[in-house]
């Protein structure tokens, strides 16, 4: 049992590492991709062969998975990134399929579609949680600053935010470019967990479950992004045995949020002490007034 | 008197339609100068023209002496000119303050390693900005409401926030673009005295595109009214008022 | 002679997918969003038309206009039931995205639950002899009909687009609807007809492309796919454009499929994609939406 509960909480912090690092892109600077699951898979690919083919160590290993998403990306970015909305989105589709199909094809060097076995289970418990709490905080500083700030500008009104003096191209590259190190990171700690890898397991289907797990948690909230992966990791193992039902919940959990409560859990708040107390306050203060408006009917 | 900024023969054509014809202009420094007519005359297009949203069709646009013709629009703004809009473009979702903060952070810049871990200049920078964006916002009256959100406000403290966010760019020249726009006349009177304050305690060159013509006439010493894309009177309000190009632009033909 | 083979090949292909990526054009260039569910109107059309030659012993003709049907009235209610409540809501078109996903999975996995996600075959009603072209080719018989079939459909919208009172009003709608609107257009009505003829076309290709295939759920998912990068290239919002790119796209699959190989086959797809783009960032024939600043 502690061995299930110890995998569930490892695999939940891998997943709240890809969440921050499309919360980070799509949430607060404000694309919406379709293709980050192939920065996960160059990750993956990149720790699985240095640590089974060269026998580096799993912590480098892990670091240049992310480096090596993260030039990738910074490459993409450069061209693709002047397009914008749906064009955008469907290029981050094709991109991240074609990073897929080469792995699929680049048989001598991943063994191709078949998947790349024997990885060493690197990915202990605390290990995840170590990489997870860093780079959670690193996050938060990130938003918090006036980098923050230019991700934010660009979002909400990239015209006004070039008129203010910010190069808006260069931001937009420089948040693919952390994202995809997040998202590498992430694929590379999936490497060491699963011992094993396949092509597969980055499709879009990766990538769509990606970027609902920021929607669902609220685009702009790191708390809502990590809150968001939390639930969606921990519904889709609770529904393991009936898998097949297991996507249909989850397509329908989708489309209620969304038709719902668009704004996700979270919205654009983050979760701090302030967030609670407002929340309780707001309770308590309307079952004061319904208790100040009886008194003074009645007297 | 220097020149600050300078239009020779500037055209711009999109497609068939001819926005911008031949106009030409030049800013002195410390002027606060009008641009009037109707609309559709050219005047958001000149502003975007200078702030490079558009390329030049033909002839060149000169800030203190150099040609900002190629440059983009981030690099024209680090020059030191700044504007609004025509219709509000405020970061509606954020905060009053963040908002100003925006800009202010473009004189405080640290890198992104400082941003990362909190470290270096971090700090001390995050904390100028912030000092810097509150001094602007009790300028303009909008201290109390820094962590409102922008959308939140009314209209005319939106207008405000807009102009306090421009200014707060440290701009040699500011271009107005319909500051007054859906005021009443008690909010144009407040405005005009916030432009004339600023206008004096920042040193600043303002062009300042308006159809409300009192406002215009109080206070901007010097005005260009332009028609069809094209430059039809210069001069002091008394001579603009009742130059018979402008009146023909305005109310028509006998 | 292999060539022309390979172009009939890709021509027919590229029909089907105009068929689908057509509806997808409508669809974005009246509502300004990705419906990322239009290929599970296709696997309804594909799965109604299978039951019904199967189990409700139907000929093609009657099998294929209660697919069409079918198919495009499911696309009126997921409309119905999904967007329209968001649409009313707010502006923002990536909701409209996302919940679209989230159909794409639901329409997908309800079949997945249901009947099961086996690999089924049409029954080979379409004929698929070989033809022999003025003795310059052979080509199946199936190529020419789906090419045909796609051809008489499109030139059919066209028609309806053209000549016909809803047809103006969506033309109308494409370049403004508020403005469309507020000269008199019920827009609900015709949002409703515009996912109709969608979903209706989407059900012609669905039927071609379950027979060349076979039928499965998740086809939606991957011809939803080529059929965006089709409408991409083309130019999103551009029906034109989207018969184009979606022909350039059969051409280059059946292309590199049979002279390279058809593992290269997707990934040149996305290079022409991506090469596109880069060079036309609004496709071939797309609007590019200036914005006033």
């Amino acid at each position: 049992m502690q061995g299930y509960v110890a995998g569930i909480i490892t695999l939940l912090a891998i997943n709240c590492i890809a969440a921050l690092g499309v919360s980070l892109f799509t949430g607060f600077t404000g694309i919406f991709t379709l293709g980050h699951a192939g920065y996960m898979a160059i990750g993956a690919y990149t720790a699985a062969i240095l640590t089974f083919k060269y026998s580096v160590h799993f912590i480098p290993a892990i670091i240049c998975g992310g480096l090596l998403a993260m030039i990738v990306a910074y490459l993409i970015g450069i061209p693709t990134l002047k397009l914008v909305g749906d064009y955008y989105t469907i290029a981050s589709l094709g991109l991240g399929e074609a990073i897929r199909l080469i792995i699929e094809n680049w048989e001598s060097v991943t063994r191709g579609a078949r998947g790349f076995p024997g990885i060493a289970p690197y990915t202990s418990l605390p290990v995840a949680l170590v990489f997870l709490i860093i780079m959670a905080v690193a996050m938060f500083f990130i938003v918090n600053s006036s980098y923050g700030r230019a991700f934010k500008a660009c979002r909400d009104d990239y015209v006004a935010a070039s008129l203010l003096g910010f190069n808006t191209a260069h931001y937009r590259v420089l948040s693919l470019a952390v994202s995809g190190f997040y998202c590498g990171v992430s694929g590379a700690l999936l490497a060491g967990f699963m011992s094993f890898v396949q092509p597969v397991m980055f499709d879009m289907a990766k990538s769509t479950e990606l970027v609902s797990v920021v929607v669902f948690g609220g685009l702009g909230s790191i708390s809502g992004s990590l809150i968001g992966a939390t639930i969606l990791t921990l519904v889709t193992e609770l529904f393991r045995p009936i898998s097949q039902y297991r996507m249909l919940i989850y397509g329908l959990v989708l489309v209620f949020v969304m038709v719902f409560r668009p704004e996700g859990i979270m919205g654009t708040n983050e979760l701090t002490l302030n967030y609670i107390k407002n929340i309780f306050s707001a309770k308590k203060k309307a079952s004061e007034f319904d208790r100040r408006t009886t008194d003074d009917c009645a007297s | 008197m220097t020149v600050l900024l300078e239009l020779k023969g500037v055209s711009k054509s999109f497609g068939g339609v001819q926005a911008v014809e031949n106009m030409s202009l030049k800013l002195e420094k410390g002027e606060l100068t009008g641009l009037i007519g109707p609309n559709g005359a050219g005047k958001t297009t000149v502003f975007n023209l200078i702030t490079a949203v558009y390329d030049v069709t033909k002839g060149d646009i000169e800030y203190k002496g150099i040609n900002i013709n190629k440059l983009k629009t981030y690099q024209v703004v680090s020059l030191g000119i700044a504007r609004t809009f025509q219709n509000l473009r405020l970061f509606s979702g954020s905060s009053v303050l963040e908002n100003v903060m925006s800009a202010a952070q473009q004189s405080h810049k640290y890198s992104f390693c400082e941003a990362i871990t909190h470290l270096g200049r971090w700090n001390k920078f995050e904390k100028k900005i912030q000092d810097e964006s509150m001094q602007l916002l009790e300028r303009v009256g909008l201290a109390d409401r820094a962590h409102q959100r922008a959308a939140t406000l009314p209209y005319g403290l939106q207008r405000r926030l807009e102009i306090a966010r421009a200014c707060s760019l440290r701009p040699e020249l500011l271009l107005l673009d319909e500051p007054a726009a859906g005021m009443n006349s008690e909010e144009v009177e407040q405005l005009n005295i916030l432009i004339q304050d600023i206008h004096k305690d920042y040193n600043l060159t303002i062009l300042l595109i308006e159809h409300h013509m009192d406002m215009v006439m109080e206070i901007c010493p010097h005005i260009i009214c332009m028609n069809f894309g094209a430059k039809i009177a210069e001069g002091s309000p008394e001579c603009i008022q009742s130059h018979p190009e402008v009146l023909k632009a305005y109310l028509g033909e006998e | 002679m292999d060539i022309i083979q390979q172009l009939i090949n890709g021509l027919s292909v590229g029909s089907v997918y105009a068929l689908i990526a057509v509806g997808y054009s409508l669809v974005y260039s009246v509502l300004l969003f990705s419906n990322f569910a239009h290929g599970g109107f296709l696997v309804i059309g594909g799965y109604i038309c299978y039951f019904a030659l199967r189990s409700w012993g139907m000929n093609i003709y009657m099998a294929s206009f209660a697919a069409l049907i079918g198919a495009g009235l499911s696309a009126v209610l997921v409309e119905r039931v999904a967007y329209r409540p968001i649409r009313e809501r707010t502006p923002i078109t990536l909701y409209l995205l996302i919940v679209s996903m989230g159909i794409s999975i639901v329409i997908e996995n309800i079949f997945v639950v249901t009947i099961g996600g086996r690999f089924r075959a049409l029954p080979p009603v379409i004929p698929m002899d070989p033809v022999n072209l003025f003795g310059f080719a052979t080509t199946s018989a199936f190529d020419l009909l789906s090419l045909l079939t796609a051809v008489v459909f499109l030139i059919g919208l066209q028609l309806f687009l053209v000549k016909t009172k809803w047809g103006l009003a969506i033309r109308a709608a494409s370049y403004n609807l508020k403005t469309a609107g507020l000269m008199g257009v019920n827009v609900n009505r015709l949002i409703g007809i515009v996912f109709f003829v969608a979903g209706l076309l989407a059900a012609v290709g669905g039927i071609f492309l379950s027979a060349r295939y076979t039928l499965y759920p998740q086809l939606g998912s991957t011809i939803t796919t080529k059929a965006f990068v089709a409408a991409v290239i083309g130019g999103l919002g551009s029906l034109p454009g989207a018969v184009i790119g979606s022909l350039i796209l059969g051409l280059a699959e059946m292309l590199t499929a049979g002279f390279i190989s058809s593992q290269f086959r997707d990934l040149v797809v996305f290079a022409i994609l991506i090469l596109t783009l880069i060079m036309r960032p609004t496709g071939l024939f797309g609007k590019s939406v200036g914005e006033k600043v």
